[in-house]
């Protein structure tokens, strides 16, 4: 309970931080400022500046909202793309269900990350690409929970009395069986989202992901790694937001399974 | 036993192809014309043309694929367009160093994993409990290359203990091992919290169970209670374990990046920027099938290692 707690605070202090953020820093995250570069922290810029004079503490707020953006998104994608893909291959059994099963798996049969770099290598930088690339490396995993777990549901007495009842096999597949497991869906996703955050966060930072001068957290952190003995504090801003983001989805999963696991 | 192990092994490998044929695809998709990129700017359009029939893209895909086909079980990985040499010889340059980091980051997310895992998992509630709860949330939330710009900070300029970037990939073991220290921990952190996480759940379920209760209650030792609860929990770790293992050879990537070792790494995303697509196919297929085969590995040993999944 207490976890469910602290990821709820955490994950609003971070969403409210993104939201807001940006309208309470005085500084454009974009513009360049070459007078003011590489500027020490204070009370103007609480992070200091970087190379181009960009105020830190406004990139990073601004990249909150990019990289929190992309993470759902992707989550969003991810689990849209398994479900309907893993309620056909159960509904339809047979032919379609060998035939998806074995095209998700060739997808699991790649490590993660050499998969998500591949899709954006061929996709090529951005925002939506980036989206694109984090669903589709996601959707395998969702696949196979809702394969499985429709499949287990559909063994059930309840079922059966609505295959009695003359209740259609789409029906049976969406309105019987798939309220019963969506709170599974719901922890796997809020850890899922914690992923793709740092997974977001290390393609920006490799300058694959989203490309600049939008700022993300990865690419902020990127930027600050080539003046990192100068001014470490430009990494710590960044850094510590998006650990305490992917902590707080990480604490959520953790609590929303708690509740699951005491009503079950 | 042998029948399970065949079908196991059958299956892998229609996955492997089925990869291997995905790879081939995905190299066909990535953008800008080989040719033209290995011609340089101001080609003519004839050379280029001359260049593509040399390199064979000038034929029907189907030819192409077969030819690809050929290439990866002969293991020639075509010529890197930047570098001018057989891709083979790039990877085996590259492959050490990656190796090496994998070795090293995988020793360490073992040992503290399983350590804090059982650790955790011996008194659950305790107060070493809740400090390998804390370890676990923490090390899965950090961003791995911050993690690193950390260490950085902290080891290698305030103390200077550690070496800040590079790797002499000619010195002597010792100071090669020296260079690598700070990277492997920061791989192994989020490594090492994943497989406590399995551990000490694994372990809990298995304390639970009734034989447990029923050898406690006619006074089985300790140590042998321990054997036998950990010949049942651990097995169930293995394929975690292979998961990590395996994705090391392109999970370091990132570290590669940040501590500036020339690896695998460092090479994918080089020619991923050069458009060197030779070197990316070559590191792709090399990963992909280290993945595919470590788990295999894993999944074998596992029906060694727990019997009871040959009549599973």
């Amino acid at each position: 309970m207490i976890r469910l707690r602290i990821g709820i605070a955490l994950a609003a202090l971070v969403v409210a931080s993104a939201v807001v953020g940006p309208w309470l820093v005085p500084h454009d995250p974009i513009r360049p400022d070459y007078g003011a570069r590489y500027a020490a922290p204070s009370a103007d810029h609480w992070l200091g500046t970087d190379g181009l004079g960009r105020d830190v503490l406004a990139r990073s707020l601004a990249g909150g909202r990019v990289s929190l953006a992309i993470a759902a998104g992707a989550t969003a994608l991810a689990l849209a793309l398994g479900l309907v893909t893993g309620l056909a291959a159960a509904g339809w059994r047979g032919a379609g269900d060998v035939l998806l099963t074995r095209a998700f798996d060739a997808l699991l049969a790649f490590p993660g990350f050499l998969l998500v770099l591949l899709l954006v290598a061929i996709l090529g930088g951005g925002v939506w690409q980036t989206v694109l690339a984090l669903g589709v490396a996601g959707s395998p995993l969702y696949f196979r929970l809702v394969r499985a777990f429709t499949r287990s549901e559909l063994g059930r007495d309840y079922v059966l009395a609505g295959t009695a009842l003359g209740a259609s096999r789409a029906r049976l597949v969406v309105r019987y069986a798939l309220p019963n497991y969506v709170g599974a869906l719901a922890v796997q996703a809020a850890s899922t989202a914690a992923t793709f955050l740092l997974v977001e966060a290390s393609l920006s930072f490799l300058g694959l992901g989203v490309p600049l001068p939008t700022p993300s957290w990865g690419n902020v952190l990127q930027d600050a790694r080539s003046y990192l003995t100068r001014q470490p504090w430009a990494a710590m801003g960044p850094g510590l937001v998006l650990a305490t983001a992917a902590l707080a989805l990480q604490f959520l999963s953790d609590g929303f399974r708690d509740r699951l696991d005491r009503r079950g | 036993m042998l029948r399970f192990a065949l079908t196991q092994t059958l299956s892998v490998a229609i996955t492997l192809a089925v990869v291997l044929s995905l790879v081939f695809v995905a190299m066909r998709a990535l953008p800008g014309d080989a040719a033209a990129i290995l011609g340089g700017l101001d080609t003519e359009a004839a050379q280029v043309e001359a260049l593509r029939r040399e390199l064979g893209l000038d034929r029907p895909l189907i030819v192409q694929y077969g030819a690809y086909w050929g290439d990866v079980i002969r293991g020639d990985l075509g010529s890197s367009l930047r570098e001018r040499r057989p891709v083979t010889a790039v990877l085996r340059e590259r492959i050490p160093v990656t190796l090496a980091l994998a070795a090293v980051a995988f020793t360490l997310a073992l040992v503290a994993g399983l350590g804090v895992g059982l650790l955790a998992g011996r008194r659950s509630g305790g107060a070493l409990d809740g400090a390998a709860l804390g370890f676990t949330t923490v090390g899965l939330a950090l961003p791995e290359f911050w993690f690193g710009f950390l260490l950085i900070l902290f080891f290698a300029v305030q103390l200077g203990w550690f070496p800040v970037i590079g790797y002499p990939v000619e010195g002597d073991l010792g100071v090669r091992l020296w260079h690598l220290i700070l990277p492997a921990l920061t791989l192994a952190i989020p490594r090492a919290a994943q497989i406590a996480r399995l551990a000490r759940a694994r372990l809990l379920e298995e304390l639970a169970a009734d034989y447990v209760r029923t050898a406690r209650s006619k006074g089985v030792s300790a140590r042998a209670l321990s054997r036998h609860v950990a010949a049942n929990a651990l097995p169930g770790v293995l394929p975690l374990l292979a998961l990590e293992l395996g994705g090391l050879l392109t999970g370091t990537i990132v570290v590669e990046q940040v501590f500036g070792l020339p690896g695998l790494g460092l090479t994918l995303l080089g020619a991923i920027g050069a458009r060197d697509y030779p070197v990316v196919q070559g590191v792709t297929i090399l990963a992909v099938t280290v993945y595919i085969a470590v788990n295999w590995l894993a999944d074998l040993l596992q029906i060694v290692a727990d019997p009871r999944l040959r009549y599973a």
